[in-house]
């Protein structure tokens, strides 16, 4: 939401299964050390559970397991990003989250198109810094995703508008 | 004169009956006077021819008293051989006496070898079965001296007998004499038997017969005396022939003796250098004992400093972990300050331009906590390598404790092979302490034996040089056994010549009234020389016992040597065991003890062989002296027959000196014829005659 001059905006990199991605950090409450979340029933898998920040009781999203990938164990360099879009708050469990960057628009390249598809919607682009390339991931899309999945007879359409947006 | 002649025996009768005849004449037809004249004429015709006959009877009478003069002579000189040949014998008696001695020195001197060598053999230990042999040899050698001793003691006993015969021979010779001074005695009585002189003379010719027979088988002795004397020369030589076998023997012996030393020294010097090297040795194993004993105290340090060691390692690693849990501690540390500063950078962020410089000290304190978490990762790898360090530590000095362990066993084990060693060195050191100490012994032994070699070398010359003497004095009895032969040829010659003289006595019957005073100073030189032949039977007889009692000696030091021999066998028999390398010197030293030992039994045989030549020379000599007594009996007889003879003779003198009173008084008868009738033809009755 909030944009820089010259057109970059803040992110908050993080490393997955030996990738690095970039989230805005306009759509992260805050980050957390991963503690052990409380397991709820009938959850999907790549729920890990619940657990409590700054008072509120929020689900924590294991993204290895949503992006495919084995689950892995949490230690001291595990972190919960805390994000909020919709109104609805969710932990994402990743491996690290060290650094803070700004990427300015142009740098975002689109994802090619033979690996468009389901992971696809995650994915707003591909920035490159050096030589590590940047995932840059859509949350909404992400949580939309999950919310069709999950939620979506509860749910509206209202995250509609962003993921017709994102594409483009 | 043939008339005489035949009418010689009744001679005087024969001139009696003149007398009477012619006195029967006297008175016939023819002048008495001239008868008488006549008859006296042939009276003294006939006591001439009688007194010439009785001069020829003297004559042979002193023909047959020179010939019984030879013959004292010749028995004289055969009492003088005979004596000759006691002391020969005597001499070779006190010869093979000497012998004997020096055999016995010889056999004492063995038998020291052999106990020179038995304490070689002692002290090696190993000629059990040359101990043996010797044991067999020296059994032998006990049975061949045996059986000299009871050779010798036959030849005493033979010796013995020989004695008592020659004392019976002097006994004889004594009543001999004594008989002959009867005869001499009565000789005078003896005139009165004339007419038994014919009968007595024939006897005396067959006695003189017998005597040449006697002569004859003297001389037959006397050759048997030198073939036994030769003999007796055959065996001293072999003898000598042996004893130089001895002298090699010995000498080779020597030569041994003097290896046996050299060898012996040899030993000696080398039990003395290993004697050094063992304590050398001993010197070495104590050092190493000591130093490997040091070496366990080391060993202890180390352990005990490698435990300490372990333990100080331990102490690192338990502080390293403490140091890790700091540094766990600040690395969460820096994890939160990371964190931190990320929400401090998305709240600077949605801050806008406001929270620019904010985000800027956020960036800092992230780069901050960045470069911490970085230094405790760092010093998390430190760590942990040096965990992993003092792990290889632990168990490096856990090995290096296992080492010294075992480092330690192996040190214990090199200290008790050390003192196993200690104990064998001293052990070879005693050994060579036993072997130095019985080298001496038979250094001293060798000594011994070489002093036994020089003795027996000594003795031998000596067997030599009393076999040269033997040697000689053989020769001295092969002379007189020579001149014996030609004594008895000559006493063989002269009862022949005395034969032939006895033949001309037998002719000569009436012998002369002297001859029987000739055959009188004929005994008396006859009895003198009976007792020279009986002193000299009784030299021989002395002689005879001083053999029997060398012999007896002889027999008594065969016995010793016998004895002797016996001990040595024993001793011989208790040999043992003994060092292999001197064992060849020993078994040398015995084939010499043995070449020694069997030229002892040649020598013991070659004095066998002596003793019975001896004892023939004995048998010889008793022969001798029978012969003697025979010759000596014939000549009482002919003393016998001379004293009828004499007696004869002293009768015919009678008998002329009556025809020489009838003589003496036809002589006057005459006288007073040629008175009453001066022209009667006196003169023609004898001339006519004439």
């Amino acid at each position: 939401m909030t944009t820089h001059a010259a057109g970059s905006e803040s992110y908050v990199l993080f490393e997955l299964a030996g990738a690095t991605y970039a989230l805005r950090s306009d759509d992260i409450l805050q980050l957390e050390m991963v503690g052990e979340p409380t397991p709820v029933p009938n959850a999907p898998s790549w729920v890990a559970g619940v657990v409590s920040v700054r008072g509120q009781v929020i689900p924590a999203v294991s993204l290895r397991e949503r992006f495919g990938f084995e689950r892995g164990r949490w230690d001291l360099r595990s972190r919960l990003l805390v994000v909020r879009t919709g109104g609805r708050t969710v932990g994402l469990i990743v491996d690290s989250a060290r650094a803070f960057a700004r990427i300015a628009a142009e740098e975002i390249l689109p994802v090619p198109e033979g690996v468009a598809g389901l992971s696809g919607r995650y994915l707003r682009g591909i920035a490159q810094r050096g030589e590590r390339l940047l995932l840059v991931i859509d949350v909404p899309e992400l949580l939309i995703t999950e919310a069709s999945a999950e939620e979506s007879a509860a749910e509206g359409e209202s995250p509609a508008p962003a993921s017709a947006a994102t594409p483009s | 004169m043939a008339f005489w002649t035949r009418d010689r025996d009744r001679q005087p009768d024969g001139s009696g009956e003149a007398g009477r005849g012619n006195g029967a004449n006297g008175s016939a037809r023819v002048a008495p006077a001239a008868d008488a004249m006549r008859a006296a004429a042939a009276l003294w015709e006939g006591s001439e021819a009688q007194r010439r006959l009785v001069e020829g009877g003297l004559t042979g009478a002193n023909e047959c008293a020179q010939s019984l003069r030879q013959t004292a002579t010749q028995a004289e000189s055969v009492a003088t051989s005979s004596e000759e040949l006691a002391s020969s014998a005597n001499e070779l008696a006190a010869s093979i006496e000497e012998m004997t001695a020096t055999a016995t020195g010889l056999a004492s001197s063995i038998a020291e070898t052999s106990s020179a060598v038995e304490e070689t053999s002692r002290s090696i230990g190993a000629v059990a079965s040359t101990a043996a042999d010797m044991t067999a040899a020296a059994a032998t050698v006990a049975g061949g001296v045996t059986e000299m001793a009871a050779s010798i003691k036959s030849v005493t006993a033979d010796t013995e007998n020989l004695a008592s015969s020659v004392t019976q021979i002097a006994a004889a010779m004594e009543e001999t004499s004594r008989s002959i001074d009867g005869v001499r005695t009565n000789s005078d009585d003896l005139a009165a038997v004339a007419e038994q002189t014919s009968r007595s003379i024939a006897s005396m010719a067959t006695a003189t017969e017998q005597v040449a027979a006697s002569a004859e088988n003297m001389s037959g002795l006397a050759e048997q005396v030198a073939t036994a004397v030769e003999e007796t020369s055959r065996s001293v030589e072999g003898v000598a022939r042996n004893a130089e076998v001895i002298t090699r023997s010995v000498e080779s012996a020597a030569t041994s003796a003097t290896e046996l030393d050299r060898s012996m020294r040899g030993v000696a010097a080398l039990a003395g250098e290993a004697n050094d090297i063992s304590r050398r040795t001993t010197r070495d194993a104590e050092e190493g004992a000591t130093a490997i004993q040091r070496s366990l105290d080391g060993l202890d340090r180390i352990r005990s400093s490698m435990a300490e060691s372990a333990s100080v390692v331990k102490e690192v690693g338990k502080r390293a972990g403490e140091i890790s849990t700091i540094v766990d501690t600040i690395n969460l540390i820096a994890e939160r300050t990371n964190l931190l500063s990320l929400n401090a950078s998305i709240e600077a962020a949605r801050a806008g331009d406001a929270g620019r410089g904010f985000a800027v000290v956020a960036e800092e304190i992230r780069n901050l906590a960045d470069r911490s978490a970085k230094a405790t990762a760092d010093i998390a790898a430190i760590i942990t390598a040096l965990q992993s360090v003092v792990q290889d530590a632990v168990s490096s000095t856990a090995e290096g404790r296992r080492l010294a362990d075992d480092s330690g066993r192996v040190a214990a084990e090199g200290v008790a092979g050390l003192k196993r060693i200690l104990t064998g060195v001293e052990q070879s050191s005693a050994k060579v302490g036993q072997i130095t100490r019985a080298t001496e012994e038979q250094l001293a032994a060798t000594q011994g034996l070489a002093t036994v070699i020089t003795t027996a070398t000594t003795q031998i010359r000596q067997i030599s040089g009393a076999t040269a003497e033997q040697a000689a004095a053989l020769q001295g009895l092969v002379r007189v056994t020579g001149q014996m032969r030609g004594a008895a040829r000559e006493v063989s010659e002269a009862m022949g010549a005395q034969e032939q003289s006895a033949r001309e006595i037998t002719k000569a019957a009436q012998s002369g009234a002297t001859l029987a005073g000739q055959v009188r100073r004929a005994m008396a030189e006859q009895a003198t020389a009976a007792l020279q032949v009986s002193q000299g039977v009784e030299s021989l007889r002395r002689g005879a016992a001083s053999t029997s009692r060398a012999l007896a000696e002889q027999s008594a030091a065969a016995d010793l040597i016998a004895r002797e021999a016996d001990g040595f066998r024993r001793r011989s028999a208790s040999v043992s065991t003994a060092m292999s390398e001197q064992a060849t010197a020993v078994s040398q030293i015995a084939r010499a003890t043995e070449d020694m030992r069997r030229q002892s039994e040649q020598t013991s045989k070659g004095l066998a062989e002596q003793a019975r030549a001896a004892s023939d020379i004995g048998a010889a000599t008793h022969n001798v002296a029978k012969q003697i007594a025979l010759i000596t009996r014939a000549n009482r007889e002919q003393s016998e027959t001379a004293g009828t003879t004499l007696e004869t003779f002293a009768e015919l003198q009678r008998l002329g000196e009556r025809a020489a009173q009838q003589v003496r008084d036809a002589g006057l008868l005459r006288a007073l014829g040629d008175r009453a009738r001066p022209n009667v033809a006196a003169p023609g009755g004898p001339a006519s005659r004439g």
